[in-house]
């Protein structure tokens, strides 16, 4: 099943979490922080930390590591506190 | 929009929460289970491993056929499961706040047992934000429940349960651990995982910790230190290793900003995991129609979250309905086989902290 990263098209099992799918496909940093810019990867995997928020088919600040893949999503890095 | 009732609600589905439904629900009381994942189980859905102890408690079992049993049972008793919903917020009239995806609405119940669990501490050292620093259980999350191998060269940090069984379960996978690392002077595990793990050759550092993660978008080395008898860091006995995941096993905090909202007096108590909703003997909090268990209630372990919900779950039943034979016998024996468990020398801790809950 296909989806899509910053534009570069990549495979991955739907319903599976996309920062699974992200890892499985070699990609760690998932955002950029805020003030720093220093590139952010997941931590705890399980919906608490807040780690891995990326923009998902335009939407800011979802948690990738719950939410489920589906075909031709469009997940994007997430800069700082993201854009609606 | 339309309020769910129920007679108790519970929070949370893993092994303290959905053997607190069941007791509940199995005694006649009218039960509902909130949980934020897809499926129940909680944790124990990324435990491959197998449980030890007595028979009455799952010995022998893998975590996750545990949670097939439990989800099983709640299926059978056909208790109320609302999923993939996360309970925002604690409100006036004993209110839950409970976000499923977009839509947001109410639930009331008579009495709550919150089981909503733990999470993974994080620790301070230079480029501790890296990606590639992860907890241990994500790893084990990622790698277990999802099948992707999160990288090839392994630093575990703690060597606790979860700091011994982690890696173990990636030298499974293939992944190369280059060692553990552990502050204390002696192992924090049981000496069965310890002993496992020395003998596929990983080597424990001991009086260690880590100082420093190097990389540039991700992790790529790791200097470790030896420390002293204040834990202070050893100048001149930094080592460099080559590791592109750092697993931190350093412990669990429970998860009670909830209670706060609902008012419930909160103790610090650093051997039960340091911030802790005050509880009684039958679980209940300092607000009479709330009860806690499981790694909510003192960070412990799956067997005895179990034990912990079968009475938190019998005990909401009793002040709703009063006692009667059934609800007496769930709750004396779940107390019988939790006294037995927490005589082990490796729960002084825990009972010492335990005498730390005074009203």
């Amino acid at each position: 099943m296909k989806f899509y990263f910053e534009d570069q098209e990549l495979e991955g099992y739907e319903g599976i979490p996309i920062a699974a799918a992200l890892h499985a496909a070699g990609i760690k940093v998932l955002s950029i922080s805020e003030r720093y810019k220093r590139p952010r990867g997941f931590f705890c995997a399980v919906g608490k930390c807040s780690s891995c928020l990326m923009e998902v088919d335009g939407t800011p600040n979802v948690m990738v590591c719950m939410e489920p893949l589906k075909k031709g999503m469009k997940v994007r890095r997430q800069k700082g506190r993201g854009h609606l | 929009m339309t309020e769910q009732a129920s007679d108790i609600c519970v929070i949370g589905g893993g092994p303290a929460g959905l053997e607190a439904a069941i007791a509940a629900r199995e005694l006649g009381a009218h039960v509902m289970i909130i949980d934020d994942n897809p499926v129940l189980g909680g944790q124990l859905i990324k435990q491959t491993h197998k449980f030890f102890g007595s028979k009455a408690h799952y010995c022998g079992v893998r975590g996750v056929d545990i949670a097939k049993i439990l989800t099983d049972r709640v299926n059978e008793l056909k208790i109320d499961v609302v999923n993939n919903a996360t309970v925002v917020g604690y409100y006036d009239d004993h209110l839950l706040g409970v976000l499923k995806q977009d839509t947001f609405f109410p639930i009331k119940a008579k009495r709550y047992i919150f089981a909503t669990g733990a999470s993974e501490n994080m620790l301070a050292f230079e480029n501790s934000d890296l990606p590639g620093v992860y907890g241990a259980g994500a790893v084990q999350t990622m790698m277990n429940v999802y099948g992707v191998v999160p990288g090839k060269k392994a630093l575990v940090i703690g060597s606790g349960n979860i700091g011994l069984i982690v890696p173990y379960q990636l030298l499974q996978a293939g992944v190369e651990v280059v060692a553990i690392v552990e502050i204390l002077d002696k192992v924090g595990g049981y000496y069965v995982h310890a002993a496992k793990i020395k003998r596929a050759g990983v080597p424990i550092y001991l009086k260690h910790t880590i100082i420093e993660a190097k990389g540039r978008d991700s992790v790529e080395t790791a200097v470790i230190t030896e420390v002293g008898s204040k834990y202070e860091c050893l100048l001149g006995t930094e080592k460099t290793i080559e590791c592109d995941i750092i697993l931190i096993a350093i412990g669990l905090s429970p998860l009670c900003e909830l209670l706060y909202q609902a008012g419930c007096r909160i103790d610090y108590i650093p051997e039960l995991g340091g911030h802790v909703p005050f509880h009684n003997e039958d679980m209940m909090t300092s607000q009479q129609h709330i009860f806690v268990c499981g790694d909510l209630a003192c960070i412990e372990e799956a067997s005895t979250a179990m034990l912990e919900g079968k009475i938190a779950g019998a005990k909401a039943y009793e002040t709703l309905y009063g006692e009667n034979e059934k609800s007496n016998e769930i709750a004396s024996q779940a107390e019988k086989e939790l006294s037995i468990i927490r005589s082990s020398p490796y729960e002084e801790r825990i009972l010492f902290g335990r005498k730390k809950l005074t009203p």
